[in-house]
């Protein structure tokens, strides 16, 4: 390790915080909105794959090394970025310029979501000692009383179509940034091409939300709550 | 219709740590007029619409032909060359303000002096010859001269900083300007012998990181520079620094 200046270290920052936005913390956005998306397959293929989740070993060092400190640090980050910036988008309205604006607030929004998924899923599931096959059958509850509401509907659309339209456009931003995609032809197709993206992971969850609200099923334990 | 008179509302102060105030000329509607005739004609008569004479209006400008940069202000909301502003192709009243990312002197007056001093910290030069000679240069493709030439009409104006939402008054942000000169200066084959030291520069404070791709500099860039374009190809050339840095240093 040699000495680094400050402005290296601010640089190496910040592209930390833009690789971890898509790798470890995107990656598991797709993953989750995939696993969950099984809901709509059927209630037995979800509840094996919460199991399967549940019963890893190492679980909790893999939440923590991959999930929640990637997601601190980029939230961290990401609220620096925003307080050093002024949007001036009532300014100069264009609709790159709109993107931009919410990719902030789509962040801030994604934050104050997770703390509430978070706190009302994970954080119970571990205070009440639910885990290996217990966990599906409680979570599968947490989801069904939420979504008999409209309140609850709404707050986890909102959660999810912020995260999807976040990770699309940043994803966008992530190539330029990166210099994958040059040339303003270029940039605008990619800008296509992560909409449409953005939108088949939005369905993914919309569904998802969809299906728990129509067909609320309680499960019981896959062995029988041996565990 | 042309409008038989000029309505200007101007943002003044009269100091940089004087409060700002709006103040109101009417002028004579002349042909062809643009928004530096309008600043000489308040010069010349610098009588306010309740009729006291007031210090003239301070103002910068030099070449009037959009090749300069130091008339640049904000004009009815967007910042632009105040001597390619016809009032003719103007919403009245016209009302004018200093930019608003680089301290104020006075006025219009803005001091751009951090764009030169980002310009100074990426060498945005080409070294010539020292105490010995360097010889000639390679001869430059068609096409890349074509490309250089457009990034060199750069005129160092400040539109695209002061419209730029990462780029504020307090911090220390380089900007569109300076990475796409680092851009020209790389690609041209003597001046890519500082290469890497452009491309360290702008892997520090300030530096090409803090880009958030909000894309307004291309929109408002009076020369149409592919700013965005080159803010990904030295994002590109960083990036490859960056790994050169990490694994082969
Ligand atoms: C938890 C609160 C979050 C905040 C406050 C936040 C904030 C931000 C901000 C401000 C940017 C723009 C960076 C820039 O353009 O320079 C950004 C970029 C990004 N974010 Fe987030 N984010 C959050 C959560 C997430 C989540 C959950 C994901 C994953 C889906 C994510 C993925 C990304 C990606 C891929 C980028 C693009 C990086 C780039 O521009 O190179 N973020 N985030
Ligand atoms: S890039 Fe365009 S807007 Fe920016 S300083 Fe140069 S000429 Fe002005």
């Amino acid at each position: 390790m040699g000495k680094f200046t400050k402005g290296q270290i601010e640089y190496f920052l910040l592209k930390l915080h833009s690789l971890t936005g898509l790798v470890p913390i995107g990656a598991f956005l797709i993953l989750h909105l995939s696993l969950n998306a099984l809901r709509t397959v059927g209630v037995l293929p979800y509840q094996l794959s919460i199991d399967a989740l549940n019963n890893l070993p190492f679980l909790i060092w893999i939440e923590v090394s991959v999930i929640y400190i990637p997601l601190l640090f980029h939230s961290i980050m990401g609220f620096y970025v925003f307080t050093i910036a002024k949007s001036n988008v009532f300014k100069y309205s264009y609709p790159r310029n709109w993107m931009y604006t919410l990719q902030r607030v789509t962040g801030g929004v994604v934050f104050v979501f997770l703390v509430y998924h978070v706190g009302t899923t994970v954080a119970p599931k571990l205070w009440f000692g639910h885990h290996l096959f217990d966990a599906a059958p409680f979570l599968i509850d947490v989801m069904n009383d939420t979504f008999t509401t409209w309140t609850g509907r709404t707050i986890y659309l909102i959660g999810i179509l912020s995260a999807t339209f976040h990770f699309a456009n940043g994803l966008w931003g992530f190539c330029i940034s990166w210099g994958i995609v040059i040339g303003p032809q270029a940039q605008r197709n990619a800008g296509y091409a992560f909409m449409l993206f953005g939108l088949v992971l939005s369905v993914m969850g919309i569904a998802t939300v969809v299906e728990f609200s129509l067909h609320p099923v309680s499960v019981q334990p896959t062995f029988g709550g041996t565990s | 219709m042309m409008e038989a008179l000029i309505q200007l509302k101007i943002k003044r102060q009269d100091s940089p740590d004087s409060k700002p105030y709006w103040e109101e000329f009417t002028l004579e509607h002349k042909p062809s007029a643009n928004i530096i005739s309008c600043l000489q004609d308040v010069a010349r008569n610098p009588v306010n619409r309740s009729n006291q004479t007031v210090p003239p209006v301070v103002w910068e400008s030099n070449c009037l032909e959009e090749v300069c940069g130091s008339c640049t202000m904000v004009i009815n909301g967007r910042v632009r060359q105040a001597c390619t502003a016809l009032v003719d192709q103007l919403q009245q009243p016209i009302v004018l303000e200093p930019m608003s990312k680089f301290p104020l002197i006075r006025d219009l007056q803005v001091d751009r002096s951090r764009m030169f001093e980002n310009l100074k910290k990426v060498q945005a030069w080409i070294h010539i010859d020292g105490t010995h000679e360097i010889g000639v240069g390679p001869t430059i493709p068609e096409k890349q001269r074509d490309k250089s030439y457009v990034l060199s009409e750069c005129m160092t104006c400040g539109c695209c900083l002061e419209a730029c939402p990462q780029f504020t008054l307090t911090n220390n942000f380089m900007g569109a300007a300076t990475f796409s000169q680092v851009r020209l200066f790389n690609m041209h084959p003597t001046g890519a012998m500082e290469k890497e030291e452009r491309l360290e520069a702008v892997m520090g404070e300030g530096g090409i990181a803090h880009c958030g791709n909000a894309q307004v500099c291309v929109e408002v860039c009076p020369k149409n520079i592919p700013l965005t374009e080159s803010i990904a190809e030295i994002g590109r050339q960083t990036f490859l620094q960056l790994l050169k840095n990490l694994f082969l240093k």
